[in-house]
């Protein structure tokens, strides 16, 4: 039966010749390693994010008067309506915990080197829309934490000069967060954002599959890029590991360990995503005592407090994200190999250190 | 909004009367009340430090609360033209704090403590002392406070049969708030405490041993109903692990499998 | 060769477990997705006599469907359900004729629920009630 559907399809479309290209003969490096699935698993937590999003928005009412009692409703009273909520407020999470991960092996392996400078500057793109994605989501279920952690984040854009307030009144869709933010936030969440996430993520793939995978530069002798800007090449792997069935089963075997950490933590720490005061309805007229940002935008919340004005925190993380935003431009040696980037190697580590001790920092202060 | 507002102001009602009450005390800048009888011998001056330690103080409730007489104006702060009332007399003490404590003054004129008013019975502050007004507490009934004027046997029985009824509404308060910061629904339950408690707080001035333990009876079936609600969520929530365990396996196993699968063509 | 067998052995436990997620994924949101129970209008309805005075109807919800109550000219009571029977809009009453229209494709009805004309396939569903002391109740 499913052989003949098969030959029914592949006689009018050719599909046997596609797998053939995109799948069996789709050749990848011999030393590839466990970091290259997890394109594939940020893949899946996008879809569960969809997913789980629209059976949310179900039940959902985004009105200033009814949001907080609508999302109390499905936590208690709608059957698993307590399951897909967790799932929706975890993935996003996990979702950023895993996008860095993604990031710190690029970074490790060289492979945002050109050609392949348009896929990290796409891929950093969307680092910032899943933050972006994040942030509006976050007032949606209209609680006292979603209120006034939108509140000092909307705020933050008060530091650029002169045009500061006008765009933070812009942002808020009035002086104050209110029933206004509700209604343009939601719509940033619900329907412009993941649509250009999605378009993004086509974009990645697309620079992806134009390219061809890096190898890494692990187990080799030669780690230098063999690019040379003189014309397209498709950087092929003759003699590689072909995508179906080999790596594809990688991608599911990640996929796999992915979904036990994140059932985990959806089970057995579902306070993970809250802080008490997501539990409390909004109050304009109280502000909670302690409010803190998700632990993602921490070093950004310490930056911020640590320098005299807001206007030079704001602008010292403007100029790290552009930074990091064109690395490819920047660090144009060919060398790919981490320890034979000793420069390199130690900026990351120090990165690194420094972002988690920020973060630390505006967790306990 | 509003009935979970309700639901916050009751549960965090509480908190609210120890906290911020504590702060906003410590901000007030010093009557003049204080600041004259603070460095006076004595009389005149004891008051000051007991009050100092006292849940009145804890709560922003300063000398002028219940004495009257104008904080501000140091000349004019004990004139009677300005609410000043001075302390008053053995007989009028409970009409003087029931100002602020109505039910309690109730509860009190209707038992045989308070039938015994003017006639050698007891007065609020023959127990809760007059200026380090401590909050109130089963504590109270001891028998160095009691057997001042009679025998330890009946108000151990009374405090006996209150004990484990004021325990248990502390545990399921306690409970209640946890999961309420879990994204549990308690607003029924915490409403349900909260006139149990309420029903249970009316007891406090009666002397009445039968009736004591009668109310107490029926307050703890009632409190048996809140428990049975907290089982079921309990319950619910084990089971849960139970499921989440089986589930995390379960994607345990099937890395397990893809990686195996995944031998077999290297 | 032996590859092979522990291949096909894999595949199977692989397929089986694929199955099953699936099932155990598509419970919840299956729960999730079902329409609640008990919602909409009760089983039971009491509405006092009072309310209707002869000629005229009373629209009202009854079971989670629409139901409608008329008091004919000759004080007669009648419970009908409201919903048409030829695509399911809700009939109206035409107090001037005694008889209700559908304004979708013009089907008529009679106080007692039979098609009097147009497209409706079935007479209205009779809703049965009682009257005891002034009131009403349905169902």
């Amino acid at each position: 039966m499913l052989n003949r559907l098969y030959r029914w399809l592949d006689l009018r479309y050719g599909i046997g010749e596609i797998a053939e290209k995109e799948l069996t003969g789709y050749l990848l490096p011999r030393n590839i390693n466990e970091w290259y699935s997890l394109g594939s698993v940020l893949l899946v937590i996008f879809a569960i994010q969809v997913v789980t999003g629209m059976l949310l928005m179900i039940y959902y009412v985004p009105d200033a008067d009814k949001a907080f009692k609508s999302v109390s409703f499905i936590m208690n009273e709608v059957p698993f309506g307590w399951f897909i909520r967790l799932c929706h407020a975890v993935g996003s999470n996990m979702m950023v915990a895993v996008l860095l991960l993604h990031m710190f092996s690029t970074l490790m392996m060289g492979s945002y080197k050109a050609p392949r400078e348009l896929n990290w500057v796409t891929g950093f793109t969307l680092f910032a829309l899943v933050q972006g994605i994040s942030l509006t989501g976050y007032l949606a279920p209209w609680s006292q934490l979603s209120f006034w952690a939108t509140t000092v984040a909307t705020n933050s854009v008060s530091a650029i000069p002169v045009l500061g307030p006008t765009l933070v009144e812009f942002l808020r869709g009035g002086k104050l967060v209110g029933p206004a933010t509700l209604g343009r936030f939601f719509a940033l969440h619900a329907a412009v954002l993941p649509v250009v996430i999605a378009a993004l993520i086509g974009a990645h793939l697309f620079f992806l599959k134009r390219t061809g995978i890096s190898a890494p530069p692990f187990g080799k002798d030669e780690t230098a890029n063999p690019f040379e800007a003189r014309e397209y090449h498709y950087q092929g792997h003759p003699g590689g590991i072909p995508f179906f069935p080999n790596y594809a089963l990688q991608d599911l075997s990640s996929i796999s360990i992915y979904f036990a950490v994140f059932l985990a933590v959806v089970f057995f720490w579902p306070n993970m995503p809250f802080t008490p005061d997501a539990f409390v309805p909004a109050d304009p007229f109280k502000t909670p005592a302690h409010i803190k940002p998700e632990w993602y935008f921490l070093a950004n919340y310490q930056t911020l407090k640590i320098f005299p004005s807001e206007l030079l925190g704001l602008s010292v993380q403007a100029a790290a994200m552009t930074f990091l935003a064109l690395l490819p431009f920047i660090d144009r040696s060919p060398e790919r190999h981490p320890l034979k980037r000793p420069l390199f190697l130690t900026l990351v580590i120090a990165g690194i250190l420094l972002w988690i001790a920020l973060s630390v920092w505006g967790h306990l202060s | 909004m509003i009935r979970k507002n309700i639901l916050a102001i009751l549960l965090l009602a509480p908190l609210l009367f120890l906290k911020p009450a504590a702060a906003t005390a410590l901000e007030q800048p010093e009557t003049v009340c204080i600041q004259c009888h603070g460095s006076m011998p004595d009389r005149l001056g004891a008051p000051v430090n007991l009050w100092r330690g006292s849940i009145h103080a804890e709560n922003g409730i300063s000398c002028n609360g219940c004495h009257g007489g104008d904080p501000k104006d140091a000349a004019n702060a004990m004139s009677p033209q300005r609410g000043f009332l001075g302390a008053p007399k053995e007989k009028d003490i409970p009409a003087f704090c029931g100002r602020c404590h109505p039910g309690v003054y109730k509860d009190y004129l209707a038992s045989a403590h308070g039938r015994a008013l003017g006639a050698g019975g007891p007065t609020c502050v023959t127990c809760h002392s007059n200026h380090q007004v401590v909050k109130a507490s089963l504590a109270l009934i001891n028998e160095k406070s009691c057997t001042r004027c009679h025998s330890f046997e009946r108000a151990k029985t009374i405090r006996d049969a209150m004990s484990g009824t004021e325990a248990r509404i502390v545990g399921i308060s306690g409970r209640i708030a946890q999961f309420q910061v879990s994204g549990v629904d308690t607003e029924k339950m915490g409403k349900a405490l909260f006139s149990v408690r309420n029903r249970f707080h009316t007891l406090f001035h009666d002397v009445d041993v039968n009736r004591v333990k009668n109310e107490s009876a029926a307050i703890n079936k009632e409190l048996d109903k809140l428990d049975a609600a907290l089982k079921v969520i309990d319950d619910e929530h084990a089971r849960r692990r139970v499921v989440g365990g089986i589930a995390v396996a379960f994607a345990v196993l099937l890395a397990i499998l893809f990686h195996l699968m995944k031998k077999t063509y290297d | 060769m032996e590859n092979e067998g522990r291949r096909k052995f894999l595949g199977v436990c692989v397929a089986g477990c694929t199955v099953a997620a699936a099932a155990a994924a598509g419970y919840p949101v299956l729960r999730y997705l079902a329409p609640r129970s008990g919602q909409g209008g009760a089983a039971k309805l009491v509405i006092p006599a009072g309310e209707l005075k002869e000629g005229d109807a009373k629209f009202f919800e009854f079971a989670g469907s629409s139901a409608v109550l008329i008091k004919t000219n000759s004080g007669q009571l009648v419970a009908l359900s409201a919903v048409c029977t030829h695509l399911g809009c809700i009939v109206q009453w035409v107090k001037e004729k005694q008889q209700f229209l559908c304004p979708c494709h013009g089907g008529q009805f009679s106080t007692d629920g039979t098609v009097l004309g147009g497209p409706p396939p079935r007479p209205l569903a009779k809703i049965p009630f009682t009257v005891t002391e002034g009131n009403i109740t349905i169902g």
